[in-house]
């Protein structure tokens, strides 16, 4: 196949809708020649423009809240003090026995409601990985623990469209104020940030991320201990390491 | 605003997100809530699913405003590509065990009105559809299909009971027709 061939494949490529093999060529010649690189961002733009031709909704309230919780958490997470609370008179809590029992009753209700969905929720993640890897174009990368966790281990899925399930077992327990991060290295270029995660009691953890486009063909991708909330340039161990 | 005021507005608060500044983040989902949960609702035609998605673009957006690239494109561009992206990802996702589910119970989210929106939105979203009624059918159906759908060309061919060589040749015809059709109002796209 020659360049005129890959230059007429780039409109479907903005579409996503090249198949697998065509995809891969495709990218390989786009790794060497710039000129059909400026023509997949100007495609894309073409494509882009479609979303134009949708009618445009307006989501619940809540979604603007819960994006803006979430990320004041990944920012808060490791610089909460706890605010020395007043001293409280025995007598008057002896009061409030039917309220703390309530309380007690409720917070076992929270409990388990979370427990069921944290539950739900890795079958779920485990359940799209496989998903993940029947689809073409899909890869997987395997990583291995490095000195820091002989025994730990993780699988690395992701989609033509850089989308990825990391799942890793046999990590020690993150320490109070940190939790593991994933990165992406590609050739010398600094490390780019992925999700952090913080494993369960027996060292399992499901994390979705998405694959930078940079570092979908070819990168080495590693977990480090980080402060909780991730960094932007990695700074603990690497407890985890692999390639493509 | 015009095209290229918003287009250097959306670069500074990318540059403002980098920096930690949620405020940027707000004002970002702000401009953008209405077009990217329309996109996606007519890609999942599920509320919740569309609304999940929605978030997980913008934390993505707050984890990696680092990527973005304007020598690559505009951050429309870049917005629009990454929503659909995992939109599409999710409509894979759901379709083995829940596309039936959905179908049966299409959530009949309320469009919001082309009068809600302002006025330079739906004029954008006029020159668009008026480009796209331009294309013949058997042109605009491999797009729609590929870019609302998430199907390939073998997948499209499959669905049209069309050869494969001939949806490749519609489709590229089709992009270039409405990159030809859009030309002149480039512009007008730039957010």
């Amino acid at each position: 196949m020659g360049h005129d061939d890959y230059k007429e494949m780039i409109p479907a490529h903005a579409l996503s809708a090249l198949d697998a093999s065509d995809e891969r060529a495709l990218n390989e010649h786009l790794a060497t020649c710039a000129e059909c690189r400026r023509d997949v961002a100007e495609w894309e733009a073409t494509a882009a423009s479609l979303a134009l031709s949708v009618k445009p909704m307006e989501p619940s309230p809540r979604v603007r809240e819960r994006i803006l919780t979430q990320i004041r958490s990944d920012k808060s997470v490791s610089n909460v003090v706890p605010f020395p609370g007043a001293q409280r008179n025995l007598w008057n809590s002896l009061g409030s026995l039917g309220s703390i029992a309530a309380i007690i009753l409720f917070a076992a209700l929270i409990i388990s409601v979370v427990a069921l969905w944290q539950q739900n929720r890795s079958l779920r993640q485990q359940n799209e990985f496989y998903q993940l890897l029947t689809e073409p174009g899909s890869r997987v990368a395997e990583l291995a623990g490095t000195a820091e966790a002989t025994s730990a281990t993780a699988k690395l899925a992701y989609n033509k469209n850089g989308r990825a399930i990391l799942i890793a077992n046999g990590l020690p327990r993150a320490p109070q104020g940190k939790q593991y991060q994933l990165w992406f290295i590609v050739g010398n270029k600094p490390p780019l940030p992925g999700k952090s995660f913080s494993p369960d009691d027996t060292g399992s953890s499901t994390t979705q991320d998405q694959v930078p486009e940079t570092a979908r063909n070819s990168a080495v991708f590693a977990v480090t201990l980080e402060p909780a909330g991730g960094v932007n340039s990695p700074t603990g161990a690497i407890y985890l390491r692999g390639e493509l | 605003m015009r095209p290229e005021q918003a287009q250097n507005n959306d670069i500074e608060l990318l540059n403002a997100i980098v920096a930690r500044d949620e405020g940027a983040l707000a004002d970002l989902y702000d401009r953008y809530r209405i077009i990217l949960f329309g996109l996606l609702m007519r890609i999942l035609s599920n509320r919740e699913e569309a609304e999940d998605v929605l978030q997980e673009v913008f934390l993505q957006v707050w984890r990696r405003a680092a990527d973005f690239d304007e020598n690559r494109g505009r951050p429309f561009t870049w917005l629009v590509t990454m929503a659909r992206s995992r939109g599409i990802d999710r409509l894979r996702s759901l379709a083995a065990r829940e596309r039936v589910a959905i179908a049966g119970a299409r959530d009949e989210a309320e469009a919001i009105s082309d009068a809600a929106s302002d006025a330079f939105r739906s004029e954008q979203r006029g020159l668009i559809t008026n480009a796209l009624d331009q294309l013949p059918d058997e042109q605009k159906r491999p797009l729609m299909l590929a870019y609302f759908d998430g199907l390939t060309q073998s997948e499209i061919a499959a669905r049209l009971g069309a050869p494969l060589g001939t949806v490749k040749t519609r489709m590229r015809t089709g992009m270039m027709k409405l990159r030809e059709l859009l030309a002149g109002k480039d512009a007008s796209f730039g957010f």
